[in-house]
């Protein structure tokens, strides 16, 4: 039997509390609006901490809510040491933070290092000449033929990852958008400078930061100026600095490579505590719609193990779009092929969905994708919405398809706010099937079988056990390859896991011999099921169905 | 003494009436047996032709060679054959208890003897029908055997087996019905002992190379030595 | 209907886990060990390629190999599709290995595939020999897509073959068909086939699994069944047909004995079919970018064949007697005096003896197994005539030859209804 170890047992549970997290991903913008100018803020946010406790998460992951032109909804900031007057001021965020730490919530927010805006103070004296102190702190380039190998990323938008700037006459370089210069880490100024933003933040009582885009951090000639030792570097040094100042905080690095690529990542403790494992995510998608779990159990046996304080991070959806970079060009074709028939729905290289839309609104199908999110090795992340079912609008330009305001209740602008419709940052999503009318938090409170009881139900289960984050995974490989099963252990706690990933109906043996004797107690309902035998243990599944087992041993 | 004459003919006469009109009715008897054998026997032969005139009887007789032995031996085919067969032996038994009828006493004897001896005759019949059958079904299946695998003198060889079978059936037959058993019986196994002995010596001796290649040939699939063919047919 | 279970428990239940398929491949086994892992790589190579997003299963009966060939089909896997492909496949691929006792041969293990496929509600199947030397990828999309895509129900194949090879399927069994069903295939009995989901449920509904017509040749039976009850058939170009070698020479009597005894008993089994059609015979579709390319050369040893035929036909003349008219047998006993170098047996000569073999058969004049037997030198005769005819021929004068012949058929049909149907 493949025993896939992801994480040992061995970290010590306070410092590593993000192994045990529940992290809620939400934009302050699109949460609650408090003074009716139709864009969330932080004091609207500060008054629903109740619900985000109530749901069951334990973190909240903030989107970028610096200062910024807002051409890349927050990505391109250009002030680090503020917050957009949009969303409130300062004290307002010192407000919400103490509020949630005192719900015993803890608040990451977003670090963008990769790049600014071309609005930032820096860069306006970067370019203005080329004597400037500020001139390296960007890359700057007569010629826009260096890093030749270096792939474009936002294909829909851009053609070069060199621009052209008019007042110094000279090309920037820029990994993303045209108006965000890419920072030149090879300039010990910036590196410091970026410590003490890390610091101010920190020091404000921040419990973690998420850092976008490291991978593209340094360039060198020659190389795809990814994943550069250089760039491990500069990371592991504002690690250190964090350790040696403060403690029980999180660095989560979103790096979308392949699993094998991210180990430098985690090197041996001393970088990261956290990244995405993005390629696990299509492939979850994948396996529900070829009735197949070969995707998940071949990424899972190609993860590497990292060090045990570290940690994965599992998503179904995020705020971009549902990348498909990390996948063979047979299955990319196969994805848009099956989630994205309405072709507009497709970007750059991704499906830019929310989850319920991808699923085709299947409850069973939400219900088993969430189950797999919370049960598979890796802390879990939830986006604002999801949890209600929210819907998306694929007419919105870019990804704000997936960041429309947050649905409260049926009435006046869905409670979002209380300004005019048209004022708000973005529509509602008012359809009669995804409109904020039926899919909303309040009518979702109000019955104990709407998908957000169910998911609360779900992530207390989750919460009550330690083997989910920290545990070990061994994947049982039933005959039936619609159903994947799996046994998550900690000490001598165990979880047994099974996930019918078929429309129909199934049958599946699960070979336990090895743990004859035990009798495995379903979750959800507490009930005992027949005691392990010698013979391989016959479990039935409906459409979709899933199984927790604890397993006990009287 | 002419009275006496007159009265011992007349006493003779007499007689001779008397055991005539006792006789009479006996003979009458067998004439009337004879008579109903006749009408019953072509009963049962129009019967029997009903029977196996049916086409699969037929068909059987034609694949299994009889009819063109039959045709050859210049008998009548199977179904009308076995109708005449029929006939004649309900007759003929009609016609032997018509004697019997009779009362005569001395043949009574004979009649038992050759009611007893009927289904002797019968059972030889039979096995000598079936030893035909097989003779004919096993030459033929020689000589196509042989003649595919290429053998000299296929034909020798067929006939042979026809003559081996044949003889056999018939000294079965021959000693069924009793006929010359003991030298009948001799004679066979003396000539099948000859002649099983003799191929033995030969084969094992003189043919000793021919033997081994026949052998070969049939138990090692090796390369063909000859120009063979290596086309496949399917 | 006797309901014998002829699944064993173990192989339902590894179908069960399966599940439903889209695609299935047959392979049957026995003794195959120095072919069966190419075949069993180019059927999984095949399908990945050209089926990347269909769920398939391989099923593999096996007669009872002792030479371990049940654990290469099991153990054979491609390390790196990516050597071959663009992409890894996107599915599970599932392999099945069922063990069966050889009783009835050959028609044992289509059953079992048949079953397969109906159990597991494939659509489209397909069933290649275990010992082919000369199987591509490119064999399972020509025997699959015309019945996955295109809704066909049979799909039989079309060879590159040696103008040597196959010449029981050439001068007998192909015009024959095509003459009597009315059907222009050019391999009935191909050993490679492609079928439709409903046709295999179709061949199973058939009760006739225990006949002897269905347990030897199993191929011909489908294949006229297919034809009569109104299936859609066509044809696919595969490629070269090249089979690990066993000796066949020695097997033509064998071989004859099976396949004409199948056909002509396939023929009286469907005699309302075909006697009273009139219609003349229909194309069968073909699908594949015919190409030709050089084979081996092959020899033939026409001066035996010449000599047993003309053996054969002076020593079995008392029974061919029994089967053939006097005139046919006097036409062949003429050609038998020929000269080697002006030796030829003529088209019609030709198919009027298949024809009256054929009526003979029917109305069993002797014992079936030895017409058959009979039969022999005088096939073999002709091909020592055919060899002789298309030695210096190119392939078109060949296609020229084969058109006539199957002309002549179609023409002399009419004299075998007749003696067909005659009451002897």
């Amino acid at each position: 039997m493949p025993v896939v170890h992801m994480q040992g047992q061995h970290a010590d549970a306070a410092q590593t509390w993000y192994k045990d997290a529940i992290i809620y991903q939400l934009h302050v913008r699109a949460f609650h609006d408090s003074n009716g100018d139709g864009i969330g803020d932080f004091r609207g946010l500060t008054q629903k901490l109740d619900y985000i406790q109530e749901v069951g998460a334990t973190v909240v992951w903030l989107l970028p809510f610096y200062p910024s032109p807002l051409k890349d909804d927050g990505y391109d900031i250009s002030d680090y040491l503020s917050v957009h007057p949009s969303y409130g001021t300062l004290d307002d965020f010192r407000v919400f933070l103490d509020e949630a730490h005192a719900r015993g919530l803890k608040v990451i927010t977003e670090l963008v290092v990769n790049h600014t805006s071309d609005q930032h103070p820096w860069f306006q004296q970067s370019r203005s000449s080329h004597d400037n102190p500020y001139r390296n702190w960007y890359v700057w380039s007569d010629t826009d033929d260096r890093y030749q190998e270096v792939r474009v990323i936002f294909v829909d938008t851009e053609m070069s990852n060199w621009a052209w700037d008019p007042i110094s006459k000279s090309y920037y370089w820029h990994r993303f958008f045209s108006h965000q210069p890419d920072l030149n880490y090879d300039n010990p100024e910036v590196c410091e400078e970026v410590w003490n933003v890390m610091k101010f933040w920190l020091e404000m009582g921040v419990d973690g930061f998420r850092l976008d885009a490291v991978p593209y951090l340094v360039e060198r000639e020659g190389t795809n100026c990814e994943n550069l030792p250089e760039t491990h570097v500069v990371l592991k040094m504002l690690r250190k600095r964090l350790d040696e100042h403060f403690s029980n905080r999180m660095l989560l690095a979103e790096a979308n490579q392949w699993p094998a690529d991210l180990s430098p990542y985690f090197a041996d403790g001393d970088e990261f505590h956290m990244a995405f494992h993005f390629p696990l995510m299509p492939r979850m998608f994948m396996a529900i719609r070829l009735e197949d779990r070969k995707p998940i159990i071949e990424i899972l046996q190609k993860t590497p193990a990292i060090p045990d304080i570290c940690q994965w991070g599992i998503f179904l959806r995020n705020h971009d779009e549902l990348t498909l970079e990390m996948v063979t060009d047979e299955e990319r074709d196969y994805m848009y092929d099956e989630y994205a028939r309405d072709k507009i729905a497709k970007l750059n290289v991704g499906i830019r969905r929310r989850l319920a839309p991808l699923l085709e609104n299947d409850r069973r199908r939400i219900e088993l994708m969430n189950g797999m999110l919370l049960s598979l090795p890796g802390t879990p992340i939830v986006y604002y919405g999801d949890e209600i079912g929210m819907g998306d609008n694929i007419y919105l330009g870019d990804r704000n398809g997936v960041r429309t305001p947050m649905q409260w209740n049926g009435g006046w602008n869905g409670g979002f706010s209380t300004a005019d419709p048209e004022r708000l940052y973005s529509p509602l999503i008012s359809n009669a099937v995804y409109g904020y009318q039926g899919v909303n938090v309040l009518s979702q409170q109000r019955s104990e079988h709407s998908l957000l009881s169910w998911m609360r139900r779900i992530v207390k289960l989750r919460k009550s056990s330690p083997v989910f984050g920290r545990g070990t995974i061994e994947f049982l490989n039933p005959e039936n390859h619609r159903v994947l099963a799996y046994i998550r252990q900690s000490e001598n706690n165990r979880i047994l896991v099974v996930n019918n990933l078929s429309n129909s109906a199934q049958a599946a043996e699960l070979d336990l011999k090895h743990l004859r004797g035990f009798i495995p107690i379903e979750m959800f309902g507490g009930n005992p099921f027949p005691r392990i035998g010698e013979l391989p243990y016959l479990l039935t599944l409906g459409p979709y169905q899933f199984y927790w087992f604890r397993l006990r041993r009287f | 003494m002419g009275q006496l004459v007159v009265n011992t003919l007349s006493d003779t006469l007499g007689n001779f009436f008397n055991t005539l009109v006792l006789f009479l009715p006996r003979l009458l008897s067998m004439l009337v047996i004879i008579a109903a054998g006749f009408l019953v026997a072509l009963l049962l032969r129009i019967v029997v032709r009903r029977i196996f005139g049916i086409a699969s009887f037929r068909k059987y007789c034609d694949s299994a060679g009889l009819t063109q032995m039959m045709r050859k031996a210049a008998l009548p085919p199977p179904v009308d054959f076995l109708g005449q067969v029929m006939f004649w032996v309900v007759w003929l038994v009609f016609i032997v208890l018509g004697i019997d009828a009779l009362g005569i006493g001395a043949l009574r004897e004979q009649i038992t003897r050759f009611f007893i001896f009927l289904p002797q005759i019968f059972v030889a019949m039979l096995v000598l029908f079936v030893g035909l059958l097989i003779a004919n079904f096993f030459s033929r299946a020689t000589l196509l055997a042989a003649t595919n695998a290429n053998y000299p003198s296929a034909r020798l060889l067929s006939s042979l087996v026809r003559l081996l079978i044949v003889i056999f059936f018939v000294t079965m037959a021959l000693e069924q019905i009793g006929l010359g058993r003991h030298v009948v019986l001799i004679a066979f196994s003396i000539t099948f002992g000859a002649v099983m002995l003799g191929s033995a010596i030969a084969f094992g001796l003189g043919g000793r190379d021919v033997a081994r290649q026949v052998l070969e040939r049939q138990f090692l699939q090796k390369e063909p030595s000859e120009k063979d063919e290596e086309i496949s047919p399917l | 209907m006797a309901e014998d279970t002829f699944l064993s428990d173990e192989f339902v239940r590894k179908l069960t886990a399966v599940g439903e398929v889209d695609i299935l491949v047959g392979v049957p086994t026995f003794n195959n060990h120095n072919t069966i892992e190419q075949v069993v790589n180019a059927i999984q190579l095949g399908l990945v390629k050209y089926f990347p997003r269909e769920r398939t299963v391989l099923i593999n009966p096996d007669g009872g190999s002792k030479d371990g060939t049940p654990e290469i089909v099991r153990d054979s896997s491609i390390q790196d599709f990516r050597t071959l492909l663009s992409a890894s496949p996107l599915r599970t691929l599932h392999r099945i290995t069922t063990p069966y006792r050889g009783v009835d041969g050959a028609s044992s293990a289509w059953r079992i595939i048949l079953a397969a496929a109906d159990l597991l509600r494939a659509k489209a199947c397909a069933v290649v020999s275990p010992d082919l030397e000369s199987m591509t990828p490119e064999w399972i999309e020509g025997l699959v897509r015309p019945v996955y895509k295109e809704q066909f129900d049979l799909v039989t194949p079309i060879y590159h073959r040696h103008k040597y090879d196959g010449l029981l399927v050439k001068n007998i069994l192909a015009p024959t068909i095509r003459a009597v069903y009315g059907t222009k295939m050019r391999e009935p009995v191909g050993g490679e086939f492609g079928f439709s989901g409903k046709l295999a449920c179709h061949y199973l509904e058939q009760d006739v699994w225990h006949e002897e017509t269905v347990r030897t040749a199993t191929e011909i039976w489908m294949t006229t069944r297919a034809i009569v009850d109104g299936f859609r058939l066509c044809q696919s170009f595969l490629g070269p047909k090249i089979h690990e070698q066993k000796p066949s020479a020695q097997n033509i009597v064998a071989t004859i004995q099976n396949a004409l005894g199948a056909l002509f008993r396939c023929m009286e089994n469907q005699e309302p079919y075909w006697l009273s059609r009139t219609d003349p015979p229909q194309p069968v579709p073909v699908f594949g970018f015919e190409y030709s390319s050089g084979l081996e050369p092959r020899r033939v040893n026409r001066k035996k064949m010449l000599t047993m035929f003309q053996n054969g036909v002076q020593q079995l003349a008392p029974i061919l007697e029994s089967i053939l008219s006097s005139e046919t047998l006097k036409e062949i006993q003429g050609v038998a005096l020929q000269d080697e170098k002006q030796f030829r047996f003529p088209d019609e000569l030709w198919v009027k003896t298949i024809y009256e073999f054929a009526a003979s058969y029917h109305h069993s004049v002797i014992n079936r197994e030895h017409i058959l037997q009979a039969l022999t030198p005088i096939y073999r005769g002709r091909i020592c005539s055919v060899v002789l005819e298309d030695q210096r021929a190119d392939a078109e004068q060949i296609e020229e030859r084969l058109e006539a012949l199957c002309q002549e058929y179609e023409r002399l049909r009419p004299r075998l209804v007749e003696r067909w149907a005659r009451k002897a």
